[in-house]
């Protein structure tokens, strides 16, 4: 840096040159810090999140209306190729309908046969994306549900075409989603028919990749992947995406949901039925008091008081 | 002030999903205009606390490692500072190239440090698709800060 011929004041010059080094010095520290993930700068995140969804939500409204309008035109350009096209799907979807009548008739039956445990059935709550991502090293979006409509971390975000990613972050107001692409998501899986359970993990690549597959897994391109809800944290069966095979030779997961198109969005609100009763053993078998005389009585109906490692157990769980 | 202000609402606007319109997914770095601008005409009206701000704010909105887009945009500021004597009252396409070349530079920077703080070789792809925007759009973001700075000017 040469300070002979500067059109600033020198006195201001230095100052400036003093507070950039202090500033990169902070930056460069801050960085540092940040590896650790400290909750306070979880917190900023999200009050800056928070203050920044009115004036996104604002700002996207625009862009919302000048998207419909571009997709309008297109429908207007294409509307006969579509509509034949369509008519053709119905036709092939009319013959799936019957299929599928057929077949939950069948389910059902087994299900009253067996005795199946239903699922609970699942909350949501709807949205629309009000931020991009932004950064071209993160694949998050900000939504305008937040925890006043009962939005908690984890829970899992699909729109029409299935499943985008889940929440990490919530403030009042607006929530952060990670989308299955993002470096740090890592969803379980299962590739269908082959009932393959694979891990999908994010390389900020358009296409997720599979980890943890079992070595000579029947699975191959076009096969529908969905996911298993191992851990409790994701609903299972959720669609995600089809394996299409990477001009390398890999199998990676195309996404069912497009991306760049996202704009309404559905959090799950699903609770994993984690309270799980504590079984007691048959009275006969319980261990017989000292103090008491005689055999213990094997007709009682009510169920006896929790044992001490009863009740331990139960709070282990 | 005002220039601060402008750089802020740059930096928000990188957040405006205007992607989703064109179905194609950028989302230039508005900030870095903004930086670069004021670095060449009045490095004296955007001082560096103001530039560690914006891309601190960058962060924190864009959930990416804390610090990086304010180390980054401050060593650009400082690099751009020294050499403005270049650019100062030369020709527009003169000061679009230094654009270019500092962009290059902060792409450059972003991904290195990026890829040291995940620790691993990060795809380019989206910071160079970025950075390409970004150029692209200088022009029109040049002309609404002429604008800002004639009524500086006018102020004294």
């Amino acid at each position: 840096m040469d300070q002979t011929n500067r059109p600033a004041l020198p006195i201001r010059d230095v100052s400036g040159r003093v507070s950039l080094i202090f500033m990169v010095t902070l930056a460069a520290a801050l960085l540092l810090l940040g590896r650790a993930e400290t909750y306070v700068v979880d917190r900023a995140r999200q009050v800056v999140t928070d203050l920044a969804a009115p004036l996104l939500e604002l700002a996207s409204r625009p862009v919302s209306a000048a998207r419909r309008v571009v997709e309008s035109t297109d429908q207007y350009a294409y509307v006969f190729d579509e509509n034949e096209r369509l008519r053709e799907e119905n036709a092939r979807l009319l013959a799936w309908k019957e299929a599928a009548l057929k077949l939950e008739a069948k389910v059902a039956r087994f299900e009253a046969l067996l005795n199946v445990q239903v699922d609970p059935s699942i909350g949501y709550v709807t949205g629309r994306v009000v931020g991009d991502s932004g950064g071209p090293f993160v694949e998050t979006i900000i939504a305008n549900v937040g925890s006043n409509q009962d939005v908690e971390s984890g829970q899992a975000v699909i729109d029409s075409d299935g499943l985008i990613g889940r929440i990490v972050a919530t403030g009042p107001d607006a929530s952060r989603i990670l989308l299955l692409t993002d470096l740090n998501s890592r969803v379980p899986i299962v590739v269908e028919p082959s009932q393959t359970r694979a891990v999908l993990a994010g390389d900020n690549s358009v296409w997720p990749r599979l980890e943890f597959l079992p070595a000579l897994a029947p699975i191959s391109v076009g096969d529908r992947v969905v996911t298993s809800g191992d851990g409790g944290l994701l609903p299972p069966g959720l669609p995600i995406g089809t394996l299409v095979e990477t001009a390398d030779g890999f199998l990676r997961v195309q996404t069912f949901s497009d991306r760049s198109r996202l704009d309404m969005i559905r959090v799950l609100q699903y609770e994993f039925p984690r309270e799980i009763d504590v079984q007691d053993a048959p009275t006969a078998l319980q261990p017989v008091a000292s103090e008491s005389e005689g055999p213990a009585p094997s007709a009682s109906t009510s169920a006896p008081a929790p044992t001490a490692e009863a009740t331990a157990a139960e709070g282990g769980t | 002030m005002l220039p601060f202000l402008a750089g802020f609402l740059c930096m928000l606007l990188s957040f405006v999903p205007f992607s989703r319109i064109f179905g194609a997914e950028i989302a230039p770095a508005f900030g870095l205009i903004a930086v670069y601008y004021w670095a060449v005409q009045r490095p004296d009206v955007f001082p560096p606390y103001g530039v560690f701000a914006i891309g601190l704010f960058y962060d924190l909105l864009s959930a990416g490692p804390l610090g990086l887009w304010a180390l980054v945009y401050l060593i650009v500021f400082g690099l751009v500072v020294s050499q403005r004597q270049l650019m100062i009252g030369r020709t527009f396409s003169l000061f679009w190239l230094g654009f270019l070349v500092s962009s290059v530079i902060a792409g450059f920077l972003g991904w290195l440090l990026a890829s040291l703080y995940f620790g691993q070789i990060l795809s380019p792809a989206p910071v160079l698709v970025q950075m390409a925007a970004t150029v692209a759009l200088f022009p029109l973001f040049a002309k609404l800060f002429e604008q800002l700075l004639q009524r500086l000017l006018v102020q004294g």
